[in-house]
């Protein structure tokens, strides 16, 4: 195909390349990872721009829908809940990766690792310490205890190795100056890791060619990875410990990721009703009689682990399992209680935990928070409620998310109002311009804004970063809303090795 | 080797509900060439056998169809509240292969999660109404695909024997149903065409087998022989009784003469050691339902030595767990 027969074909799709879909690419005023301000790719995109230029729009067309076929096929879905209820829907990948450069990616990769290292101190001091950084002023206690988090059932559960949070999902942010922020905390169940692996290998499979060119960092181990650190936390006395993954069971959202991530270890995935506890051991019921289980990875929240130990109504849970892990011959993974340290309220003091527990300065900051019970912070949210965000401290995936330039009146009178009755209840952020990566919309190309979630493993040993992370993308134009509940795709994100690095 | 209790039942029951959406495709197929050629008088007849030895005319009743080849068809193709319609046997079967993920190798979970999307893609209604046949040859391989994914691709563990005894225990029932249904219509003592026979063998996917056993005979002796006693042809009830009594050793070689095996060697051997006139000059529709019976015998056997199992075990200090209500329908809620 010559380039004269590609523009005189125009819009008829089959001669037109992709490399003409990136001609009329718009960076705006954002950051581009992809591109500098002038248009100009940068460097770590420039040997994937040229070899996707060379796929013409028919081409791309094709992988869409063998990628639509591969997600179903495959059952990679989330169940969505509300009014479509049990529906199983696909997470939209995004055809173009979002690349990563070595250089950038250790940076994040040493802040992440730090900022997880001080949450488990901050978790270990605070349940089962001399809770240090509360009595040393740099957390005020009234914030920790009146956390939805804070849990009194966790004290006095070990947590070997202090490991308290062992699969930590960190949201960071990059805005206009390109620099990461770490958005939020997510220290209980975070989700998605099964995304990042099934892209992957989706990916490899669309564009062989392409992947092969790059060196990328891969995640396919990380069953292999999460298993070790699971051993890792296992009572003393396991010597051979067996673990299992629990999940509510299959209609809940996550259910795929469940069954992979017991299917990438080889762990049995159990129900509450698998698991029975007898004198304080913890069994799961199987075909030649009961047999011990050592280490939990748990996929549902702490109020539904145990009715007894809760006293809640739940029926998913496994009666006197709290009551076996505080006598320490069972670990729970994620420990109980982590919600305090991923409350909202409790984010914007991370950075001086670092400080207290580590002696170091965050590698990665914060985004500036307001935190609305400060009165000299109250002033200045609801001075400028329209240009900030405000949100929820308790809560994820998005709910309950005010943006403040795209709210309505009415919108901004609501969350006025709640705030001035719970201001314990919310923080507000500055807006960040999420930086942008070229996304497919439609038959073009076009810059949407990003996130990512990294996925942080602690082991009684060390801590394990997986290479990138899963990267969500906002759609609609604009939109700086990334949830997968809330309209968001995805994007296969690619570290790449260091030149001198071997792949 | 040993599993979760939950998972062996999910997949005993998902491998009787590939078999039964197969089996019953094949019934309808048979029969519905059969009503046809019966004649209109005949036809309600045709139907009306074949609902009862599927023990559905209660559910046939309440569904308030019209006992004809529409309404038939349509109840046990696509009918919601029959527990043993062929959609809802899909259904289910992939519900639970969707809860036992971690163990079905990707390519078994994707032939079975296919054969559902499909199904749900199809026109059924008009399937049924303009060539039904096609739907069946669908099903058929299907289902065919299912298995052939789990014999190339799944470990030989527990896991792999709970599914083929689910298989094994409904082909054996299942078989029983289809001989029953046809010698309903075509008594041994009446002089039958080949056709009639040849039906009844294309039903069971024995034809090519029949033919080169004992030649182009319609001799009904050799035909019935063949579906109950044949050592070879792997969808012979015998064959599948046997196969079904490997599967336990293999799970249990220790365990002696467990419930299960004991009801599986007895019919077996009623099988094994009896010549093929005894069974025609006998009630032969009496034997096949005894048959029937033993094979929901066995099944409530494999249920209480393997998944209830554990119930025996403990000897609770603790507070202990009841399943919850209403979080998951259990694997065998079908009525046999």
């Amino acid at each position: 195909v010559t380039s004269s027969e590609t523009h005189t074909a125009g819009t008829s799709g089959s001669f037109v390349l992709a490399r003409d879909l990136f001609a009329d690419y718009d960076v705006g005023s954002f950051f581009d990872e992809a591109a500098a301000p002038d248009g100009k790719p940068r460097s770590h995109y420039r040997t994937y721009l040229d070899a996707i230029g060379e796929f013409s729009l028919d081409e791309l067309r094709r992988r869409a829908r063998m990628r639509d076929a591969t997600f179903r096929s495959r059952g990679i879905t989330f169940t969505v809940y509300g009014d479509d209820a049990g529906l199983e829907k696909t997470l939209l990948m995004d055809l173009i990766p979002r690349i990563i450069p070595a250089d950038e990616w250790a940076a994040v990769e040493a802040g992440l690792a730090q900022r997880v290292r001080a949450l488990n101190l901050f978790l270990e001091d605070l349940y089962d310490g001399q809770r240090e950084a509360v009595r040393d002023g740099i957390v005020p206690e009234w914030l920790v205890v009146s956390s939805d988090g804070f849990s009194r059932e966790a004290f006095g559960i070990p947590a070997p190795g202090g490991v308290r949070c062992l699969v930590a999902g960190i949201d960071l942010v990059r805005g206009a100056d390109g620099g990461f922020y770490v958005l939020e905390d997510n220290l209980r169940n975070p989700s998605g890791i099964s995304y990042v692996v099934e892209n992957r290998a989706v990916m490899n499979r669309l564009f062989p060619r392409i992947t092969g060119l790059h060196r990328i960092r891969p995640v396919d181990h990380y069953g292999a990875s999460l298993l070790r650190a699971l051993r890792s936390v296992a009572p003393p006395t396991a010597s051979d410990p067996t673990v299992v993954v629990l999940t509510p069971g299959v209609f809940n959202s996550a259910y795929f990721e469940h069954a992979f991530l017991a299917r990438e270890m080889g762990a049995e995935l159990v129900e509450g009703r698998d698991l029975v506890v007898d004198d304080h051991t913890v069994f799961m019921r199987t075909t030649t009689g009961l047999r011990r289980v050592d280490v939990i990875y748990r996929r549902l929240d702490d109020h539904f682990l145990d009715p007894v130990g809760f006293k809640s109504e739940s029926m998913i849970g496994v009666p006197g399992l709290l009551a076996a892990a505080r006598a320490g011959r069972v670990t729970i993974a994620n420990a109980v209680g982590n919600g305090v340290a991923d409350d909202k309220g409790v984010y914007p003091f991370v950075p001086e935990l670092i400080r207290y527990y580590l002696g170091e300065e965050a590698l990665l900051p914060n985004v500036a928070t307001y935190l609305p019970w400060e009165p000299d912070h109250l002033e200045i949210v609801l001075e400028r409620l329209d240009q900030l965000v405000v949100k929820p401290v308790a809560g994820s995936g998005g709910y309950g998310l005010v943006i403040g330039p795209s709210a309505t009146d009415e919108e901004l009178d609501t969350i006025r109002r709640q705030i001035l009755e719970d201001p314990r209840a919310f923080i507000a952020q500055e807006v960040v311009q999420l930086s942008r990566v070229p996304t497919q919309i439609g038959d073009g190309v076009a810059g949407r804004h990003v996130d990512l979630r990294p996925f942080v493993l602690a082991r009684s040993d060390g801590i394990e970063v997986i290479p990138g992370g899963l990267t969500r993308v906002a759609l609609r134009e604009g939109s700086l809303v990334v949830n997968s509940s809330q309209g968001g795709g995805s994007k296969d994100t690619w570290v790449l090795y260091d030149s001198g690095e071997m792949g | 080797m040993t599993m979760l209790a939950r998972h062996a039942e999910d997949l005993f029951w998902a491998g009787r509900y590939v078999e039964r959406a197969q089996d019953t495709a094949r019934l309808l197929d048979v029969t519905y060439n059969e009503q046809i050629e019966a004649g209109p008088v005949f036809a309600r007849k045709t139907w009306f056998d074949l609902l009862q030895v599927l023990s559905l005319e209660a559910t046939f009743a309440a569904s308030g169809r019209r006992l004809d080849a529409e309404g038939l068809t349509s109840f046990l193709v696509a009918d919601r509240e029959n527990p043993g319609s062929i959609v809802i046997a899909i259904e289910r079967a992939r519900e639970n292969a969707r809860g036992l993920r971690e163990l079905l190798s990707t390519e078994l979970w994707e032939a079975i999660n296919n054969a559902y999307l499909s199904l749900q893609a199809r026109d059924v209604a008009r399937d049924l109404d303009e060539h039904p046949a096609q739907l069946y040859a669908f099903v058929k391989t299907a289902c065919q695909t299912i298995l052939g994914a789990a014999a190339e691709t799944m470990n030989r563990d527990d896991g792999w024997r709970f599914l083929m005894l689910g298989v094994q225990v409904e082909r054996a029932e299942m078989t029983c149903r289809l001989i029953e249904v046809h010698s309903r219509r075509v008594p041994a003592d009446a002089h039958p065409t080949m056709a009639d026979w040849s039906r009844l063998l294309e039903s069971a996917a024995a034809t090519e087998a029949y033919v080169r056993t004992y030649a182009a005979s319609p001799d009904p002796a050799h035909v019935l022989g063949f579906l109950l006693l044949s050592r070879t042809f792997p969808r012979s009830v015998f064959y599948s009784l046997r196969a079904a009594e490997q599967i336990l050793q293999n799970i249990d070689p220790e365990s002696g003469m467990s419930e299960a095996r004991r009801i599986l060697g007895r019919m077996r051997a009623g099988l094994e050691f009896r010549a093929i006139d005894e069974l025609l000059d006998d009630d032969l529709p009496a034997h096949l339902e005894a048959l029937q019976t033993d094979v929901l015998d066995v099944a409530t056997a494999v249920a209480h030595r393997y998944f209830r199992m554990a119930e025996g075990d403990l000897h609770l200090t603790a507070v202990r767990g009841e399943p919850a209500e209403g979080v998951r329908l259990p694997g065998g809620v079908l009525s046999s």
